[in-house]
């Protein structure tokens, strides 16, 4: 009899795991979209420091030109040419992208310059220069 | 009636689809998602680009024009000065001239670490109007 009443009781009571399936299934949803969002250049340069340089969440489209003028994107190595027909693509798939170029400390700065003219020329206005805040390098 | 209902809600409670499987799934993609994901942090500092045919405007006397040269130097006013020093002079321009932007003139080679240096500074002046031109 006692044990009778106590199987009822716990299938009744089971843990209802709907609630914990619907959070589960949006945090996998938000990091499926984080990791498609973000192109890498797939270079290490060493970013150049700027104590106010402020947080760009949404900037997610990374361009590095290195200390010897070579251009990365989305980790290959492109020509400065090319830079306007991959902005073009990307600002057409999707409009919201915005640029950030990083330059190495060694980087000239007729590069970056040429580097930025391209990628608004592609159609891209919105983008910055990276800068590290605080002096530990990478 | 009621009794036929009574057993066909019972019925039903107890074949409820199973939802355990179907979490352990989600969450070892989960998993996987969160390892493979690249959190990137993107610090930077926003500067403008003259287009075209505002650089025939460029050098009106509003704007404070601050010189970067290819071995790093820096020149405003016609003086050479030091990267922490520009702070000071921004602050002392544009106490005359109050909605004065700031243009950063690099030539072609200049290190990149110099420019970022310099709009650092200007900032800290106070001006977060900068444009960004190069010559050679």
């Amino acid at each position: 009899m006692a044990l009778k009443k106590h199987t009822a009781a716990s299938e009744d009571h089971g843990i209802d795991l709907a609630p914990m399936l619907d959070f589960t299934i949006n945090l996998l949803i938000f990091f499926i979209i984080i990791t498609s969002f973000v192109k890498e250049p797939g270079v290490t340069v060493f970013r150049p420091i700027a104590s106010t340089a402020e947080e760009r969440p949404s900037g997610n489209l990374m361009i590095a030109v290195r200390e010897n003028g070579d251009i990365w994107i989305d980790r290959r190595q492109i020509d400065l040419r090319e830079v306007r027909g991959i902005m073009e693509r990307l600002h057409v798939e999707r409009p919201d992208d915005s640029v950030v170029i990083i330059p190495d400390r060694a980087a000239r700065a007729g590069v970056v310059a040429k580097v930025m003219d391209e990628v608004r020329l592609g159609g891209i206005k919105d983008m910055a220069i990276a800068a590290d805040t605080q002096a530990h390098g990478g | 009636m009621r009794l036929k209902r009574r057993v066909h809600a019972d019925h039903e409670s107890s074949t409820g689809i199973d939802l355990a499987p179907m979490l352990d799934f989600v969450i070892n993609l989960l998993i996987f998602f969160i390892v493979t994901a690249v959190f990137v942090k993107a610090t930077a500092v926003v500067v403008n680009r003259p287009t075209s045919f505002e650089q025939s405007t460029e050098n009106d006397s509003k704007s404070i024009q601050i010189q970067v040269l290819e071995n790093g130097e820096v020149w405003v006013d016609n003086r050479s000065i030091d990267v922490r020093a520009v702070r000071a002079n921004v602050e002392r321009m544009s106490a005359v001239n109050a909605d004065a932007g700031v243009l950063i003139l690099a030539n072609e080679m200049a290190p990149m670490d110099v420019v970022v240096a310099v709009v650092d500074e200007v900032h800290l002046g106070g001006i977060y109007n900068i444009t960004f031109s190069t010559n050679n």
